[in-house]
């Protein structure tokens, strides 16, 4: 198709061919198309099949307002063809069409649009019950619009960004970079969200001119130039906001430019002030065959040929209510389009030089009539029209039908913010009555079509946003306020008529198939107000989120009668506002982890590394999923662990003690310097949260550690539990300044002398010793615990040290056959000691008393006001409670049980913990909790696993600890 | 959560920065006498009455303080702790 290239206003480069492909087509546009426009410059007019009736659907607004031009995009279903600006080598193919959307062979279902009446989905086809399911399958595979294939994965890079603004303007026509400009110029920092690629909104195309003479769009382009060159402006183009919410938070994404249509930003910004110049769209015009592909809203027309140098047709009808219409009637003829008849639903009330400009073309003008049905099965090719009282008629010939209403105001971000709307008589708008503080609003969605008027309602939207910031504009407002007093004020706006007819084919909302006889019959069923009438009748819940119904259904309602309403009601609001991929919404995978010093010198040592809570661990060193060779190492030579993710903390001053006091369950005012002091913390119910060591590095200074799990939240539980104590004390998190070893087994003190002067010997540091001394002379924390029960070493050294003395101690610890190991060996090593591992051992509701810690509790201490002292009072003695139990397999060659499998008897009576083969005892070692009933050494456990086919495993509550029950291996 | 927190040391932030600390209670009660009951409705129960209620939060995400602010539950804002509906 040849384009009008000679147009200032194209936003095209007819030199820069674009080829893509259109099902089996090859298809070519050029720079600066959408997808939309180089299929309907390549004389595409069906672009797709509608939701139920399959009626064809083409080119009927540009922004996205229906369902109409949805298509798929390089295997991506429902791409809004309007919205998407083509790239080279684009599949695009339609949707909803058998075998095409111009020869559907599901057509036929237009002519059974009596059996689908408004809530049909409700209402016909429950009955009988047995022919839903049969129902279903073949309505799902008609109806509908794209298909997600099951793997599908939503393509291009999605970031987000959070900038920071005084003001944030949603709609860059020229109320809102008049705003912009003026609130910059004051001094603020603005962010503009403009959804088309380009700024200037409805001015930006349009030859027309005030009075003064300069065309409309040489006037925005020099207020695009400015907000351009405005250092304190950050336009954002192709960004449609998608909700306003609280504290003046807005959220918006931004869409890929060509080459990558696909990648999306989601960007949120809170700004102090708010200004909405989201400007109108056009309100549809409803008559019998009112979306025939050839019908079009008058700036979809006017816009192919202005900005995209298409004709729209040949030969053109218009029928519309307002002097834009007629505006676009008179250049579209200029540009070469025949135009039969113009009809104005209005009798009078027209711009006057309209009318001459219609005259002087010839074009005739018929006042008080309206199209009333529109002929032609793929295409329109003739248009009725009537006169207002319906007694004259005529048809003409035409390829172009362009139709139109009115204007209605696009208020959807305005009503997020919290404005209330209600209808205005002299506009026929949905407009606030009140605006929240901090919220305003100017230009054509007010009401304002006059150019200069608009402007200054912008500008002066933009004082008030400056003065909202605290800076002084009161005589500026003044004049603005003046000036704009003087200037034309909100335009009339044109009556809501309905051609007389059937109304059967008149489409009140496309998305969704909705007629206006739908409309009708859900008023009939007793609906009376347009918010459950729009669920009902399925009107404006589709992807055009109410662009086409949303203003005609309260109107049609009202004039209907059938609503108790004195005014005219719109439906509400909500987010989000435009369609988006939830891959936007979902963002980048930011899954942050950690990583100890020691990841990759583990990794180069065989280990297996596995996720755990933020951080990544070594599970195990070997192929052997019970790490055999790693728990023999301990038990008989030596092993390392890397320990590192355990949380550790600093804390220090005059009240630090009484701190500690609060938190754990000991006692915590005579911890020696030279010991390690083993404690618990537990919530207000008793319940165990958390267990560590705390040591006294000096006077008043204290470091502890805690569990892996606790480390991210224990500044928090302190402070919140001393909140209200003004207790003088820092408390600093080491957990990542520091790393942890824990050499262990018989030779750990043999390889630890090799590596320091000081002397380890069990006399000079025995069992819960802590000591601090050099080891090359790094400085080290040292602390002799036995968490796997054989004598070891618990080693603090700093982070940036951990490499080297890990190194230095696996190069001393080689002559007596040293191996790291994993958290598998630590698992079944403690196991066989017993020692809990809480969230192992322990879930919400088991208490200190329950694991058989309650001798770590201090109960005299009434003073501390311990954290979960009332409790643990309250559940010592209490019955029915879980209670920790170690147990062995009946038959000792059994394989343990799952972690979490059930012990059961009539009923589940407990659970097993944690259960492994331990290599030392030669048979299944484990924990469980169990009813206090069933917790009597030697009571038997029947024990229901997974998979287990009702054959239950028999086990015995033994004694415990199964291994160095005297604990004599810890303190060699 | 799209509304703010004021922070009495970072100023007014996003509210995904905070945790919840729930209504503000007091000081705890002196656990002497302490029925299980009447301790369980300490650590456990809230009023959660519409309206302007006095809660704690927590600058997870900045200065890592406890502090009260007022807040309406009914319309999700923040209330100042001058404004008349504080008096509870």
């Amino acid at each position: 198709m040849i384009r009008l290239n000679h147009l200032p206003t194209l936003r095209i480069n007819p030199g820069a061919p674009r080829s893509f492909a259109y099902g089996r087509r090859r298809l070519q546009g050029v720079e600066g198309d959408t997808v939309a426009t180089a299929l309907f410059a390549n004389g595409v007019r069906v672009f797709g099949r509608s939701l139920k009736y399959h009626r064809p659907r083409g080119l009927y607004s540009l922004d996205g307002e229906s369902s109409n031009t949805l298509v798929n995009v390089n295997g991506v279903p429902n791409v809004c063809a309007e919205t998407t600006p083509l790239a080279e080598g684009m599949r695009v193919s339609s949707q909803n069409a058998f075998p095409t959307p111009d020869l559907d062979l599901l057509g036929f279902m237009d002519a059974l649009s009596w059996a689908m009446p408004a809530g049909f989905y409700y209402r016909v086809l429950h009955k009988p019950a047995r022919l839903w399911p049969l129902a279903v399958p073949v309505i799902r595979k008609m109806a509908g619009v794209g298909t997600l294939p099951p793997d599908f994965q939503a393509p291009g890079r999605r970031d987000e960004i959070y900038p920071a603004a005084d003001l944030c303007v949603i709609g860059a026509g020229v109320a809102g970079m008049s705003a912009a400009l003026a609130a910059a110029e004051a001094g603020l920092r603005v962010v503009v969200f403009e959804s088309r690629p380009w700024p200037g909104g409805a001015f930006e195309y349009r030859p027309g001119a005030a009075r003064d003479g300069v065309p409309y769009f040489q006037k925005t382009a020099e207020l695009i130039a400015a907000v351009q060159a405005s250092p304190h402006i950050r336009l954002f183009l192709n960004a449609p906001v998608i909700g306003v919410y609280s504290n003046g938070l807005v959220t918006a994404f931004q869409r890929g430019r060509p080459p990558h249509p696909f990648d999306e930003r989601y960007i949120e910004v809170r700004a102090a002030s708010l200004v909405v110049t989201t400007g109108c769209i056009e309100r549809p015009l409803l008559f019998d065959h009112n979306e025939r592909p050839g019908v079009m809203q008058a700036g979809c027309a006017h816009r192919l040929a202005r900005t995209w140098g298409i004709l729209p047709g040949h030969t053109a009808v218009f029928s519309v209510g307002h002097d834009l219409g007629l505006e676009v009637a008179a250049d579209l003829f200029d540009l070469g389009v025949e135009i039969a008849a113009v009809a104005d639903l209005r009798q009078d009330g027209m711009d006057p030089a309209l009318v001459d400009a219609l005259s002087q073309r010839r074009i005739p003008l018929l006042r008080g009539w309206s199209v009333t049905k529109a002929h032609g099965r793929n295409r329109v090719t003739k248009a009725t029209l009537a006169g207002a009282n319906g007694r004259f008629r005529k048809t003409l010939d035409c390829d172009l039908l362009v139709a139109s209403a009115g204007l209605t105001p696009v208020t959807g971000p305005l009503t997020l913010a919290g404005a209330r709307l209600a209808f205005d008589e002299h506009t026929g708008f949905f407009l606030p009555d009140s605006l929240p503080p901090r919220v305003h609003t100017a230009g054509r969605l007010t009401g304002r079509q006059n150019w200069h008027a608009v402007a200054a309602s912008g500008r002066l939207a933009g004082l008030y946003a400056a003065r909202d910031n605290g800076i002084d504009q009161a005589a500026a407002i003044d004049e603005l306020v003046h000036e704009l007093g003087a200037r034309p004020g909100p335009a009339r706006g044109t009556q809501f008529v309905i051609a007389p007819g059937s109304g059967k084919k008149a489409f009140i909302c496309f998305d969704e198939d909705a007629t206006v006889k739908n409309v009708d019959q859900a008023m009939d069923k007793g609906f009376d107000v347009p918010e459950l009438i729009k669920r009902f009748a399925s009107v404006g819940t589709g992807p055009g989120q109410g662009g086409i119904p949303g203003h005609n259904l309260p109107l049609y309602v009202h004039q209907s009668g059938a609503s108790p309403d004195a005014h005219p009601r719109p439906t509400t609001v909500r987010v989000p506002l435009v369609p988006t991929f939830l891959a936007t919404y979902a963002g980048t995978r930011l899954d942050m982890s950690k990583r100890t010093p020691l990841h990759a010198l583990q990794e180069a040592d065989g280990g297996r590394m596995e996720r755990l809570g933020v951080w990544h661990r070594a599970r195990r060193f070997s192929e052997d999923g019970r790490s055999r060779e790693e728990i023999l190492a301990v038990r008989t030579a030596v092993g390392m662990l890397d320990a590192s993710t355990l949380g550790k903390f600093r804390i220090f001053g005059p009240d630090a003690v009484k701190v500690l006091d609060r938190v754990y369950v000991g006692d915590m005012t005579r911890v020696p310097r030279t010991r390690a002091k083993y404690s618990a913390m537990c919530n207000e119910d008793g319940c165990l949260t958390d267990d560590g060591v705390i040591v006294r590095t000096s006077d008043n200074d204290y470091y502890f550690t805690t569990s892996t799990g606790r480390a991210g939240v224990t500044v928090e539980w302190i402070r919140y539990h001393t909140r209200f104590d003004d207790w003088d004390f820092g408390i600093v998190n080491l957990t990542d300044a520091y790393g942890v070893i824990n050499l262990a087994g018989p030779e750990a003190r043999a390889v630890l002398q090799r590596v320091t002067d000081a002397d380890v010997s069990n006399e000079a540091f025995p069992y819960m010793g802590y000591r601090e001394f050099a080891v090359d002379e790094i400085p080290v924390r040292a602390m002799r615990l036995g968490f796997v029960g054989e004598l070891s070493f618990e080693l603090h050294v700093p982070a940036s040290w951990m490499v080297h003395i890990w190194s230095l101690l696996m190069k001393a610890g080689k002559d007596f056959g040293i191996r790291p190991f994993g958290l598998e060996a630590q698992n079944t090593l403690r196991l066989e000691k017993c020692h809990v591992i809480i969230g192992s051992e322990s879930e919400q509701r088991t208490t200190l008393h329950d694991v058989g810690l309650g001798f770590l509790w201090h109960r005299d201490k009434p003073w501390a006001k311990t954290v979960g002292d009332v409790a643990l009072r309250q559940t010592e003695h209490q019955p029915g409670r879980l209670k920790l139990v170690g147990f062995r397999m009946a038959d000792p060659s059994a394989a343990p049980p799952k972690d979490g499998s059930a012990i059961v008897d009539r009923r589940i009576r407990g659970y097993v913990c944690a259960s492994r083969y331990s290599f030392t005892l030669k048979e299944p070692v484990g924990l469980a909790l169990v009813e206090e009933p069933l917790s009597a050494k030697g009571s038997s456990l029947d024990i229901y696993e997974n998979g287990c086919g009702g054959q239950l495993a028999r086990a015995e509550v033994s004694e415990t600890p199964f291994y160095d029950p005297e604990g004599r291996r810890l303190r060699v | 959560m799209a509304f703010t927190i004021t922070c009495p040391i970072c100023g007014p932030r996003s509210g995904y920065e905070f945790r919840y600390g729930g209504e503000d209670k007091g000081p705890r009660p002196d656990p002497a006498d302490m029925t299980p009951e009447s301790w369980c409705d300490y650590a456990h129960m809230t009023d959660s009455r519409p309206g302007v209620q006095k809660e704690w939060w927590y600058h997870r995400a900045g200065c890592g303080i406890w502090f009260t602010i007022y807040r309406d539950t009914t319309t999700n804002l923040e209330v100042s702790p001058d404004s008349p509906e504080t008096v509870a």
